[in-house]
């Protein structure tokens, strides 16, 4: 085994816990932007956004009970609405039985849905799940740049077979079409994005962060403890020459990477909503019909004309047609596209006509 | 409201109708049948698994458990047997259909057509039943309408609703729709949910067997009525409510005004008496003085 001693008793820990802290920041701006957007659609799709808070609020209600099971502190209230959520524990634990519900409820939102996506991926997306050691580092693997390689590289391969499932995923096979509609129902609610009627509380990243942080401030102890156990799971992997500790941070880091997709793909849906929001009347809903005809056409086409890349391909003529058509729709039937020139062209002819009618 | 049905000084505040998303317990029924349909349609023809549907009859079996075995499980959850009876239904028609016509052997593509017809026909006949609702507020009474081959109506003043029941489900609080039960005070409005329970023992070999059986049955009374009879899915819920509360508080006289009215008829008891007294005295004055000049 190669490496400084420093490295290997120090440093190497710390590695895949950076690479999980990154991906979850990454987690956290998505979320800030999909705040954002349904904001911008709140005042005409309210339904979508009391939906969405649901989906949140049902999500981080349900951790919030799960921590109070785990430290056995018992459930004696669970309450859930539209707008608020509340559970109340049978027994008020304190000291880490309360810090360990506490992270629960601040930071099992972002990663419990997203667990159960990686779940149907066990089904869906087999040999996805491969904790992959370079050779070339195969003397280095207990150093801090080897344990980001193989927590790198395990993502990678992960990453690589999903995006493969998703960009080859059938949109008409039932348990393909099932996982993309949870995908995009997890992506709106892997965590409470309360947008309320008026804004009242920012409840933002920083908010987030600065629970966590009050969270780490005031309990440091429990910070330590777990520091200690991630130090002394790694000293053992270390002495049984097994991969155990790297292994769990590469769970989270799928599952972060899972939850930066679902948003992405949530954001997508978010975009053609805000974007149809500008067209008007009935002219609005042609771009939903392109999109589901465009796909269906595309694959009886191919059901005829086969080709191995049909359902890539029936993908990518859904999308293209899709955004070809709502460009069309926001220049013909919109203003969004139009310059001051032909604004003000426009304005000459509208009032050419009042005035030919007067 | 027609011009007839408006009593004197009375005066519409709303018309309501349920809103298209409050029958969802009927359209999830009809929801399920076009998955199944399609799920069906799939498995049989396009599936990695369409080579174990051979036989027609194969296919028919797979679709008819699916049917039926959803329906006896959504029956039993929801304490409503017309569920089963319903999927029976379809399931009966089915049969029927490829019976008459001889489409056994087109089943494949048969069952999935017609599943997917029968819930859009579903889908019709509850549309139907929603549009034959009608909900009438005025300031006197609330008329409720519905049906569609029998129109049943109930007509409630606000002095004889002695309470209200209001329920929203989760898609209510996304849409903002809910359910308003006024309950009268002979109890129209109010149902009651029974459970029953029984089990049985059987002890003892071949010939001497000890039967026993054991029982037992709760009923609670809860909030219930027909979707005709209550303000089933009314958009938007709070204002209606709201209404529905101001309209018998204005109607209802409050314990408060109760007292009221009982002070100020004492008070004019006291003066009727007094009245009397001062009567009775100035009488026995004037006869006094008759007898005095006498």
């Amino acid at each position: 085994m190669e490496g400084s001693p420093i490295d290997i008793v120090i440093f190497a820990a710390l590695a895949p816990m950076l690479g999980v802290l990154l991906f979850w920041f990454i987690q956290l701006l998505f979320i800030e932007s999909q705040k954002f957007l349904l904001q911008k659609i709140r005042a005409k799709h309210k339904p979508l956004i009391r939906f969405t808070n649901y989906l949140g609020i049902l999500f981080q209600t349900i951790c919030h009970a799960l921590g109070y099971t785990v430290t056995k502190s018992g459930i004696s209230e669970f309450y859930i609405s539209v707008n608020y959520g509340r559970v109340a524990p049978k027994k008020l634990k304190k000291g880490v039985f309360e810090w360990i519900s506490n992270a629960f409820l601040f930071i099992g939102p972002f990663f419990i849905p997203a667990f159960l996506i990686l779940i149907c991926i066990f089904f869906l997306v087999p040999n996805s799940f491969q904790i992959v050691v370079p050779e070339n580092i195969l003397n280095l693997k207990y150093t801090f740049g080897g344990q980001i390689i193989i927590f790198g590289t395990s993502l990678y391969n992960f990453t690589s077979k999903f995006f493969e499932f998703l960009v080859n995923i059938d949109l008409l096979h039932p348990g393909h079409l099932g996982f993309f509609i949870f995908m995009i129902f997890l992506g709106l609610g892997i965590r409470p994005t309360y947008i309320g009627e008026k804004k009242q509380d920012k409840i933002d990243m920083i908010y987030d962060l600065r629970n966590i942080w009050s969270l780490i401030r005031y309990k440091p102890v429990y910070l330590i403890i777990l520091f200690s156990i991630a130090y002394i799971i790694f000293y053992i992997s270390l002495y049984l020459n097994q991969n155990w500790y790297v292994m769990i941070f590469i769970v989270f880091g799928w599952v972060s990477v899972i939850s930066i997709t679902s948003l992405f793909i949530s954001h997508l849906m978010i975009i053609i909503i805000k974007v149809t929001d500008e067209i008007p009347k009935y002219w609005k809903t042609i771009p939903y019909f392109i999109l589901f005809f465009s796909y269906i056409l595309s694959r009886l086409f191919f059901y005829y004309f086969p080709n191995v890349y049909s359902k890539t391909i029936s993908l990518l003529v859904m999308i293209i047609s899709t955004i070809f058509v709502l460009y069309i729709l926001l220049i013909y039937k919109s203003d969004k596209f139009k310059t001051k020139r032909e604004m003000k062209l426009l304005k000459k002819k509208t009032q050419g006509d009042a005035d030919e009618q007067q | 409201m027609s011009n007839n049905e408006v009593l004197k000084n009375e005066k519409l505040e709303k018309e309501l109708s349920p809103h298209p998303l409050s029958f969802m317990s009927l359209q999830s029924l009809c929801i399920y049948l076009i998955i199944w349909g399609t799920l069906v349609g799939w498995l049989v023809n396009f599936s990695e698994w369409q080579g174990l549907f051979v036989s027609s009859w194969i296919t028919i079996l797979a679709w008819t458990f699916g049917l039926l075995i959803f329906g006896v499980i959504a029956s039993l959850i929801l304490v409503r047997w017309r569920i089963f009876f319903f999927y029976l239904g379809v399931f009966a028609g089915g049969l029927g259909l490829m019976y008459a016509f001889n489409w056994f052997d087109s089943a494949n593509l048969f069952i999935p057509f017609y599943t997917v017809l029968t819930s859009i026909l579903g889908f019709l006949i509850v549309e139907a039943y929603r549009r034959s609702h009608k909900y009438l507020i005025s300031n006197q009474r609330i008329i409720f309408k519905g049906g569609i081959i029998t129109k049943q109506e109930r007509t409630l003043r606000y002095d004889k609703i002695s309470d209200i029941n209001a329920k929203q489900g989760v898609i209510g609080q996304i849409f903002g729709f809910g359910t308003i039960i006024p309950i009268s005070q002979s109890g129209f409005g109010l149902g009651s949910d029974k459970t029953f329970a029984a089990g049985g023992v059987q002890l003892g070999e071949k010939k001497a067997k000890i039967m026993g059986l054991f029982g037992g049955g709760k009923e609670v009374q809860t909030p219930m009525a027909r979707t005709y009879f209550e303000l089933h899915g009314v958009y938007p819920y709070k204002e209606v409510k709201k209404l529905v509360e101001e309209m018998i508080q204005t109607s209802v006289i409050t314990p408060y005004q109760q007292e009221q009215v009982a002070f100020q008829k004492e008070q004019v008891d006291i003066q009727k008496q007094m009245r009397d007294l001062l009567k009775m005295q100035n009488d026995s004055k004037v006869e006094n003085e008759e007898v005095k000049d006498d």
